[in-house]
């Protein structure tokens, strides 16, 4: 059976095994382990171990110095940590900035992605301009923006000054609604350009003839779109709400520069930052972060369930 | 007939307005580095400085300077290229790291076979999703021990771990798409794997590996949190920690601050635009 799988490896025959049939497959699999281990060396020390330490940490009462031992509390710490004001809010707060990048990522993605997908004249230096903002470093966005937003000498406020918008300078960042939605419109600004990748692949790899068929047939424009081109993206989108998700769930930088810890702009990750690096609460602040880890590897795993079953 | 077709007025004009999306930060950001601090201060402030100056980065660059930025700038001078030399070195030698680490196991798991190959790929897989602040107390545990806490070696050790998931799925997913005949007529003429790998594969990879270099680098540069909660004095802080502090000093000296931030963007803006087309056929294969 095992010949039959390394057959289908490549969808054709490895010429060595006509001529040695088993040694070649050893060799592959020897020389596979070994070109592995330095992945799987610093993934169990550096990522398995401390997961398992952590995990522990969340299920024992907190100490104060680290890696003292303590009272197996069960699941008192997540209790307390969904229990908090603060951590409530900061979901809440979380799930706004998750909704708007969303929406904001794969309404625009997806327009970008047809302006982009077919050949025009300069197309190659638009693409690098447009992934200029995923390169930079979101502290850097998060100060270029800052300049936009800042109350005194904010661009915005003197140009609404100046037309006349508003009579006085706004504070945006104290006006819950303005702050995230701006706070929302930094982070997408960085990750955009991700998303708009994501959907140009999945457009390409869309066969010309399905247009081609379809136009003979009289469909055109609007219609190959909503018929041809959306459903055939659904792999696409799925990856791209994962992403975007995942971006989204873990925000801090932006948030960090433009209003620091504020509680009205506080995200869930502020959140644990806030309660196991400024208060030491080392058990409720993992306990979150372990929620918050399920939470997103259930919401990734979702969209790929729902959005795969219906294609092929 | 094709696919949908966009009317040309239309695209220009989309075109400009997601230039100007991408570009408007960027040059709102330069027009201020080259101001004054006062007249960014006014209210309303001034877009356009009427003397443009650079005062800001003689300043940070080492320069000394009279005006109330550069003296700022100048008082900081040492903070912010400590800061840039500890980003590169840092960068330099996690990139590194990290391209052996993903460009082994990349190949690795999707070009061989061998018992378990698929398990092991999904629970490397799986640590991308887990967030840096399970695993922080048993990291500070660790690297007190083993005295790494607040150094270089430290953070590249963090950073290789947080990294290289990405890194090698996507190396993994390029290693599944590249042609296998170049690698096969190789094995055919005799050569063991491990030389095939070396003499054909790499080789035929030469894409595949600037991308992930690039993507690497740029990850890693741009890094914030992590610096964050692991380093604190001057001889190891990356520049984006830097950054934010002057933040919380001088909030409203935009001049210097603008001109701190361009000059952390020029690496990374570097490496976007050369190795652009790399970049984009690697995420896409993703």
């Amino acid at each position: 059976m095992p010949k039959v799988e390394a057959v289908r490896t490549w969808g054709r025959l490895d010429p060595r095994r006509l001529l040695t049939p088993g040694t070649a497959a050893r060799e592959d699999a020897r020389l596979g382990r070994l070109l592995v281990l330095p992945a799987l060396a610093f993934t169990a020390v550096l990522v398995v171990y401390p997961l398992v330490v952590g995990v522990q940490t969340s299920l024992h009462a907190n100490v104060p110095t680290l890696g003292q031992p303590s009272d197996f509390v069960g699941l008192e710490n997540y209790a307390n940590a969904l229990g908090d004001r603060n951590v409530i809010n900061a979901i809440v707060e979380t799930l706004k900035y998750v909704v708007a990048a969303l929406v904001l990522e794969v309404g625009l993605g997806l327009g970008l992605a047809v302006l982009l997908h077919r050949a025009f004249r300069g197309r190659g230096l638009v693409l690098a301009i447009l992934i200029l903002p995923w390169a930079l470093p979101s502290v850097v966005s998060g100060v270029l923006w800052r300049r936009v937003f800042d109350p005194d000498s904010g661009l915005l406020n003197s140009a609404l000054l100046h037309l006349g918008v508003i009579e006085k300078p706004v504070i945006w960042m104290a006006n819950d609604t303005w702050a995230t939605l701006f706070i929302s419109l930094v982070h997408v600004w960085g990750v955009l350009p991700l998303i708009t990748l994501v959907f140009l692949a999945g457009m390409q790899a869309i066969p010309d003839d399905i247009y081609a068929a379809s136009a003979v047939d009289g469909a055109s424009g609007w219609r190959q779109f909503r018929h041809i081109t959306l459903p055939l993206l659904r792999p696409s989108l799925a990856v791209a709400l994962s992403v975007g998700s995942i971006e989204a769930i873990n925000i801090f930088d932006e948030i960090f520069v433009i209003n620091g810890t504020a509680l009205n702009t506080r995200s869930v990750v502020m959140e644990i930052y806030d309660m196991t690096f400024v208060n030491s609460q080392f058990a409720e602040g993992i306990a979150l972060a372990i929620l918050v880890a399920v939470a997103t590897a259930v919401l990734a795993i979702g969209y790929i369930l729902v959005l795969r079953r219906r294609t092929v | 007939m094709r696919r949908p077709r966009l009317n040309s007025g239309v695209r220009a004009l989309a075109v400009a307005l997601l230039c100007v999306w991408s570009l408007g930060p960027l040059a709102v950001g330069f027009v201020t580095s080259i101001s004054s601090q006062r007249e960014v201060g006014e209210t309303p402030t001034r877009w356009i400085p009427s003397h443009p100056t650079l005062e800001a980065y003689e300043g940070l660059l080492g320069g000394s300077g009279g005006a109330e930025t550069a003296s700022d700038a100048a008082a900081e001078a040492g903070a912010f290229g400590r800061g840039m030399l500890n980003s590169v070195i840092v960068t330099v030698v996690s990139t590194a790291a990290v391209l052996i680490v993903a460009v082994l196991a990349g190949y690795g798991f999707g070009r061989l076979r061998f018992r378990g190959s698929q398990g092991l790929l999904a629970i490397v897989l799986a640590t991308m999703v887990v967030p840096l602040f399970t695993l922080v107390v048993a990291l500070f545990k660790l690297m007190a021990e083993l005295d790494l806490i607040d150094t270089i070696p430290g953070l590249v050790a963090v950073y290789v771990s947080t990294q290289a998931p990405l890194a090698i799925w996507l190396f993994y997913n390029y290693c599944r798409e590249l042609p296998p005949e170049p690698e096969e007529a190789a094995l055919i003429d005799g050569c063991t794997r491990l030389s095939a790998f070396g003499r054909v594969a790499l080789p035929q990879m030469r894409s595949g590996i600037a991308a992930l270099t690039a993507i690497t680098m740029l990850g890693v540069w741009g890094q914030f949190m992590i610096p964050l909660l692991l380093t604190s004095s001057e001889n190891t802080k990356p520049v984006t920690v830097v950054i934010t502090e002057f933040i919380g000093k001088y909030s409203t000296n935009y001049p210097l601050l603008t001109a701190a931030g361009m000059l952390v963007l020029i690496p990374p803006a570097i490496v976007a635009l050369a190795l652009n087309r790399h970049i984009r056929g690697m995420l896409s294969a993703g």
